[in-house]
């Protein structure tokens, strides 16, 4: 009874020695930096966030002077709060956030602010102007140059003729909205254009995107364009067609133009197109940066977009290293 | 007598200290060399973190208790985040009132069917020397249509300061007292199917997480969109309240987190509903010829785990400013990880809301003491899944065993003195009832 009881003593003890030791050591390299800066994320599963997250990174490294923390909010909005309660406690020197939602973040955002955190407010916005910077791509901006790109494919402004099927994400969400509007804007136009989905949504992902255009594929006899409001989205429907024999005659357009997955489909033609959604992430450091040692910076900076197909994918590959 | 036996009567509180030293000995110094786990915001933060996760952790407890396991409270507090959001910030006719309306009109029948029950009694009590039991008046009571009327009366005053005025201070008073109606209406629906469809726990929550998750996205509408409540807009002073800090000292999350652990913690402790609980997960056939409404109790355990829900989404919309589908996904395996930490058995029969509460507390500070080291969160996951483990061994006391049956240095045979009464078998008395009834 008692030998256990000392064992287990022992043990805690132990266990107690070595866990500081190891935390305590694992303080000590950071005190040489200049500026701590806090960055919290929303999610690290998400191919586009996860891109984001390596361009952070790679700037960091770009900044000796820079200790970089990057939280991960494992797509909870409660945790990406405690993230960044968490980063005020440590007393950052500045703060960036790409909040999961306005709402749910503008409490938080405040507290830092309330403390004296110069606040860089990334991709999402939130509900106060008090922050010092917004860094975001335009979803509408690229909607736009997206159905730009589609009327040309289906036979340039005023011939244009066609049938599209336009994969939504997610139905609730302001950046499918936006891709949306941005399309519109400029296949509306055009009477030869019909659209043959009502709304559907595939909620940013591949397999629901596949199974929504085999229904589609299905149901129509002719398909001549595809929008998907993401790539994995319009690449799950080109597998879709694809398993159906159809993807030749039928033109693939995707968002995002991430290196390892949208421009890598374009090289490989089975995206025809990918337009850019340039991740923050490098921007947003810069700025904050240059704010830390005492420039003036703009309340909001927009991030532009560029179409990539078939000429330019193989370069944008060899410039990321793939 | 020796300091060890204290030390292994409180083993519930070891971890949490083990925890808690860490936190304090490692922790980061600040620019102004203070101690930042200790600092007095961190620790109110920690504790405001914890509540939501703890309030459907206490519920859970109950229910574990007894035997039983509920899956469902991440989509119950889902769907009350989304009513309780919608009620605040969309005015008319909307799928929020649909649920709530019924809900609370249920809600109130119940409480004056109980309200007038409880009065009755205690006048037939009064009454017992007399030879009227048979009053007219008290059949009256005894039947439905008096409980009716209360149960009436009450569910108007609720709605009448309900639907018409939700800017006015009464009317967000309404709103904050539905969510948990409806909280408390799906739960009993989840005990109603277990007792009367005499199902598996795991199962009937199991479905019910989904048609939950299922009902907050219809209601929110626009495919699962987020409902966000705008300081000012409905929002009085009674929801500023929910996340100020009381006398400026203890969140008001973390006060509810702590009622709700110390008035369950006594119903369980010192009433006979309590003693009940216990006996079910003990030996529900044994409970049951003894004389225990089991059905009933399990019932009232997974209503009150409902109720926790709702009050969890109340502060959850408090304090995050809108209510949404995927609102505490996944907050269900948290619970039962710190309601095992907390040294319950899922088995059933051995259990306590204290325990809970240290797991809780466990959970949360190491949480806030990786995050503040900045260790890797793949990692993170990796350590708090480890350390669940290792609590737990230590919990249930099977860590030697363990060692023994690694080869390692400190281990024993399985011990024999594992007396039968500090740990009341599972086993059913083969009561042969005749046919294949269970």
């Amino acid at each position: 009874m008692k030998r256990r009881d000392m064992l287990k003593l022992a043990a805690v003890g132990a266990a107690l020695l070595t866990t500081t030791a190891l935390l305590t050591s694992g303080n000590a390299y950071a005190q040489d930096k200049k500026w701590k800066i806090g960055f919290s994320q929303v999610t690290t599963i998400e191919p586009w966030r996860a891109q984001f997250n390596k361009d952070i990174l790679a700037e960091a490294a770009k900044h000796p002077d820079v200790e970089l923390i990057v939280t991960d909010g494992e797509d909870k909005t409660e945790k990406q709060v405690a993230d960044v309660e968490n980063l005020i406690r440590q007393e950052v020197d500045a703060l960036l956030v790409s909040p999961k939602e306005s709402a749910g973040l503008t409490g938080v955002v405040q507290q830092a602010i309330d403390a004296k955190i110069p606040v860089f407010v990334l991709d999402r916005n939130v509900e106060t102007k008090d922050y010092t910077q917004f860094v975001g791509g335009d979803n509408k901006l690229i909607g736009r140059a997206a159905g730009e790109y589609a009327v040309e494919l289906l036979g340039g402004k005023g011939k244009a003729a066609g049938n599209v099927v336009e994969i939504w994400g997610g139905m609730g969400t302001q950046p499918a909205h936006d891709r949306h509007d941005g399309f519109h804007e400029f296949t509306d136009k055009e009477p030869g254009i019909k659209y043959l989905l009502d709304q559907q949504s595939g909620d940013w992902k591949q397999d629901q995107a596949y199974n929504i255009m085999a229904t589609a594929l299905r149901n129509n006899e002719t398909i001549d364009l595809v929008y998907g409001h993401n790539d994995p989205m319009a690449y799950g429907a080109y597998l879709a067609a694809k398993d159906v024999g159809r993807e030749k005659d039928i033109k693939f357009i995707g968002i995002d133009g991430l290196p390892n997955e949208g421009v890598t489909l374009v090289n490989n033609g089975e995206l025809t197109a990918t337009f850019t959604y340039v991740t923050p992430g490098a921007e947003g450091l810069r700025q904050a940066i240059k704010f830390l040692n005492g420039e003036q910076v703009e309340k909001t900076i927009t991030l532009p977009t560029e179409k990539i197909t078939k000429e330019n994918a193989a370069q944008i590959l060899k410039d990321n290293g793939l | 007598m020796s300091i060890l036996n204290v030390l292994s009567r409180t083993k519930l509180y070891w971890g949490l200290i083990a925890i808690f030293l860490i936190g304090v000995l490692g922790s980061p110094i600040s620019s102004k060399g203070n101690n930042i786990f200790l600092s007095y915001g961190n620790l109110l933060d920690v504790l405001r973190q914890v509540s939501t996760t703890g309030l459907i952790a206490t519920g859970m407890t109950a229910v574990i208790i007894t035997g039983g396991i509920d899956l469902s409270v991440g989509s119950l507090m889902a769907i009350c985040t989304v009513v309780c959001a919608m009620l605040l910030t969309v005015p008319g006719v909307t799928p929020a009132v649909v649920l709530g309306v019924p809900t609370v009109a249920v809600t109130a029948l119940c409480l004056g069917i109980l309200a007038t029950r409880f009065i009755f009694l205690n006048i037939e009590k009064s009454r017992a020397g007399s030879q009227a039991t048979h009053d007219i008046r008290l059949d009256g009571v005894r039947g439905l249509v008096t409980p009716a009327i209360v149960g009436v009366i009450l569910c108007s005053l609720v709605l009448w300061f309900l639907l018409p005025q939700v800017g006015s201070k009464f009317g967000v008073l309404g709103v904050l007292l539905v969510a948990p109606c409806v909280g408390l209406l799906f739960g009993a629906l989840n005990g109603f199917i277990i007792v009367a469809g005499r199902l598996q726990p795991f199962i009937v929550t199991l479905a019910m997480m989904v048609t939950a998750l299922g009902i907050a996205r219809l209601t929110a509408g626009q495919n699962n969109a987020v409902l966000p409540v705008y300081t000012g807009s409905n929002a009085t002073a009674d929801f500023e309240m929910l996340r100020s800090l009381v006398f400026g000292v203890i969140p008001m999350p973390g006060l509810f987190f702590l009622g709700a652990i110390l008035i369950y913690g006594a119903v369980l402790r010192f009433t006979p509903f309590g003693r009940y609980v216990y006996a079910i997960g003990g030996n529900e056939e044994a409970a049951r010829l003894s004389g225990i409404a089991a059905g009933r109790v399990k019932i009232a355990t997974y209503a009150v785990s409902g109720l926790l829900a709702g009050v969890a989404a109340v502060l959850y919309v408090a304090q995050y400013r809108q209510g949404k589908p995927d609102a505490g996904a996944g907050l269900e395996l948290d619970a039962i990880a710190a309601v095992v930490i907390g040294g319950t058995s899922l088995m059933g029969g051995r259990g306590s809301l204290i325990g809970t509460f240290c797991g809780v507390l466990i959970f949360g500070l190491l949480s806030n003491i990786l995050q503040l080291h900045n260790i890797n969160s793949n990692l993170q996951l990796v350590l708090k899944g480890m350390i669940i483990i290792g609590t737990v061994l230590v919990q249930e006391r099977n860590a030697v065993d363990l060692l023994f049956y690694l080869r390692l240095p400190g281990g024993k045979a399985a011990r024999k003195e594992t007396t039968a009464a500090k740990r009341p078998s599972k086993e059913t008395p083969s009561l042969n009832l005749g046919g294949n009834k269970k």
